[in-house]
């Protein structure tokens, strides 16, 4: 066995009165894993992280962290620390005492304290600001702050509640990156929870999909975007154009389907999915796809529209096709290699896809 | 005039003018004339108004004075103390263990309903040789004569004001306390604070100024009372205000009584400077 479980969850529930705010719960975490719990607003992740923690209790099911059961353990005495979505630093201490706050009750000498407070400081390239005011803080030394004083108790698990939420972007996306490298040097496994899809895609190695209160999908973000197990999972992660499509032969792992408006093409099984039918539910993200004046060389399959609206995104150019025969234009996304728009709104265009980039998401639902 | 009154400056003068008359008339000019008295001498039938310090010798040295006034800033203390620490937990009650806080602000209201007077008439009635108190313990058989001592001392005085007060304390405590983020609380658990060790090292503290400033509320006025010392205080619980009255009233020696309103006045501040010092002080080492 080379990495453990730090935290099995199994058939956990949280109720509030009779709603029900998260429902069968399954989720085992690795060591030194960074695991997102990713989902739209009120889905159920701060409970899910607040029972962790301990600041809540479950109603069913049980949750351990390292081996042991958490039933009758306080969240004074879990295994876990928590970085909070205000991030709660305490206005009438300096940074040195944020930092130091949990340290004291540990048994440890003046020096010892000081030196952890440091070298906690120093991690978070906060040094030798120890002494400044907790009023005085950026938001950006803020985060810093609570990050450094959850580090410094040396948790096994560390919990982040939207940690990167209140800062603005440029901040939050160099936020992204170092809190990453942090994680991987200390080895510590980052449960945080998040409603922003790049920020769970960039830093972890596994993402959890809740929706109201469920956890739909747990998987690395490459596949989580390459095999979403179903229609909302796929549209909450990216862009995705879904199409309607009919199975007409199953065989080695790939199914023929007629796909609408680009005709037969061949899909991948995806095994994710809970149920697959004669009526298909098709996938195709919009970079995916190929847009062209002329019809393009080399396609699987191909779709002759016109372009009814263009739009400059900047690192890429945004595209909406319509064809006879479709409910919803197609989204197109290409980079911008040019600096210019190639196609523009009422312009005849071919659209070109493989059949790799089609993502099989089950029976479609009437 | 018109251009003045635009400028922010002016604006603020302006919105202030009525306040600051009111202030300086009813307050600033008495104290004047105080500060004016105060150097003078009471001969028998008129002022002699050449300057004198010759009154607060009399208030330095007399040891009367000296006694009212230091029973006095203990008293006040002393309700300060019981209040504050009466209040306290109430305004914890209220803030973090019920829904129902407009319910409770309003139910700890009730006592400004009635009169001050009548309040403390009540707790005569209650503390006194027949009153409520007594007559209950006779009857239970727990005493078998009246017990002397519930009324007209030093202890009814701090019960009587403790009781008058508590709205004062519990009001901004309770705003301290209801001001406090509640994910701090819960990063103190998460950095393994117990229950109470979270209360010393987070609520406390962050509620600091909330008692300084219930207890600034009801010290400062308290020292200076008078109708609860004579109502209920008897001879040991006489104050600096009776004699101060004494002075005014039928002592008829205005200087004498306009020093030792002075002489209370700055003891008071001086009292309650060291107090918001220390108490500060206090707070800043609880790490
Ligand atoms: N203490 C509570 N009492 C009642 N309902 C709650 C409580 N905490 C959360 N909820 C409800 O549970 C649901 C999930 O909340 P939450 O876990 O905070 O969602 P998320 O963090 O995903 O936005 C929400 O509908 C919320 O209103
Ligand atoms: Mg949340």
């Amino acid at each position: 066995m080379t990495t453990q479980n730090i935290i099995e969850i199994s058939g956990v529930e949280k109720r509030f009165g009779t709603f029900v705010a998260v429902r069968d719960l399954n989720l085992e975490l690795k060591e030194g894993e960074f695991f997102s719990l990713l989902g739209p607003s009120g889905c159920g992740k701060t409970t899910a992280l607040r029972m962790i923690a301990g600041f809540q209790d479950h109603d069913e099911g049980t949750i351990r962290i390292g081996g042991q059961d958490m039933a009758h353990i306080p969240a004074n005495k879990r295994p876990a620390n928590m970085v909070f979505q205000s991030y709660a630093i305490f206005p009438h201490l300096n940074v040195g005492d944020n930092v130091a706050f949990g340290l004291r009750k540990l048994k440890l000498t003046k020096a010892g304290i000081n030196d952890r407070v440091a070298e906690a400081l120093e991690m978070v390239e906060l040094g030798g600001l120890q002494s400044r005011k907790a009023t005085e803080l950026s938001g950006g030394q803020r985060q810093r702050v609570a990050l450094a004083r959850a580090l410094v108790m040396r948790p096994k698990v560390l919990l982040l509640d939207e940690p990167l939420s209140a800062l603005d972007k440029n901040l939050r996306e160099a936020m992204q990156f170092e809190m990453r490298r942090l994680q991987q040097k200390l080895g510590i496994t980052f449960v945080m929870v998040t409603h922003d899809q790049y920020e769970a895609m960039t830093m972890s190695d596994r993402i959890g999909v809740m929706f109201k209160g469920q956890l739909k999908q747990v998987d690395k973000p490459e596949v989580l975007y390459a095999r979403p197990c179903s229609r909302e999972v796929a549209a909450f992660i990216g862009g995705m154009n879904f199409l309607d499509a009919a199975v007409t032969g199953e065989a080695d792992g790939k199914l023929q389907a007629q796909v609408q408006g680009f005709g037969p093409l061949t899909i991948d099984v995806n095994s994710n999915v809970a149920q697959r039918g004669p009526q298909l539910l098709a996938g195709i993200r919009p970079e995916q796809l190929e847009i062209s004046a002329q019809k393009p060389e080399g396609y699987d399959g191909y779709l002759q529209g016109t372009v009814t609206n263009a739009a400059f995104y900047g690192e890429n150019v945004h595209y909406h096709v319509t064809a006879d025969g479709l409910q919803q234009p197609i989204a197109v996304s290409v980079p911008n290699y040019f600096h210019t728009v190639d196609h523009k709104q009422g312009d005849p265009v071919w659209l070109g896809v493989q059949n790799a980039s089609v993502i099989d998401l089950g029976t479609r639902e009437a | 005039m018109a251009g003045i009154l635009k400028t922010e400056a002016g604006k603020g003068l302006a919105l202030s003018a009525p306040a600051s008359l009111y202030v300086g008339l009813l307050v600033a000019a008495p104290l004047g004339i105080l500060v004016a008295y105060s150097f003078w001498t009471q001969t028998y039938v008129e002022i002699d108004k050449t300057l004198t310090w010759a009154n607060y010798a009399e208030a330095a040295t007399d040891p009367l004075v000296r006694h009212l006034m230091l029973r006095s800033i203990a008293i006040a203390g002393a309700v300060t103390a019981a209040t504050v620490a009466l209040a306290y937990p109430i305004a914890y009650f209220i803030a973090f263990r019920t829904h129902k806080k407009t319910l409770w602000l309003l139910l700890i209201t009730i006592p400004f309903w009635s009169s001050y007077l009548l309040r403390v008439f009540s707790w005569k009635l209650i503390l006194g040789f027949n009153g409520v108190m007594n007559s209950a313990l006779l009857s239970m058989g727990i005493v078998t004569e009246p017990l002397t001592f519930l009324l007209y001392n030093e202890f009814a005085v701090v019960l009587t004001l403790a009781h008058a007060w508590a709205p004062f304390a519990i009001l901004p405590i309770y705003v301290s306390l209801q001001k406090i983020d509640r994910s701090l609380l819960e990063a103190a658990t998460d950095l393994g604070c117990s229950k109470l060790e979270r209360f010393f090292r987070v609520t406390l503290p962050l509620t600091i100024p909330g008692i300084i400033a219930a207890s600034l509320i009801i010290f400062i006025p308290t020292v200076g009372d008078y109708v609860t010392p004579s109502l209920v205080g008897g001879s040991q619980g006489k104050m600096v205000a009776n004699l101060i009255q004494v002075q005014f009233g039928p002592a008829n020696n205005w200087p004498l009584g306009a020093t030792l309103s002075l002489v209370a006045m700055a003891s008071v501040g001086f009292v309650a400077i060291l107090f918001v010092i220390l108490a500060t002080a206090l707070g800043r080492r609880i790490r």
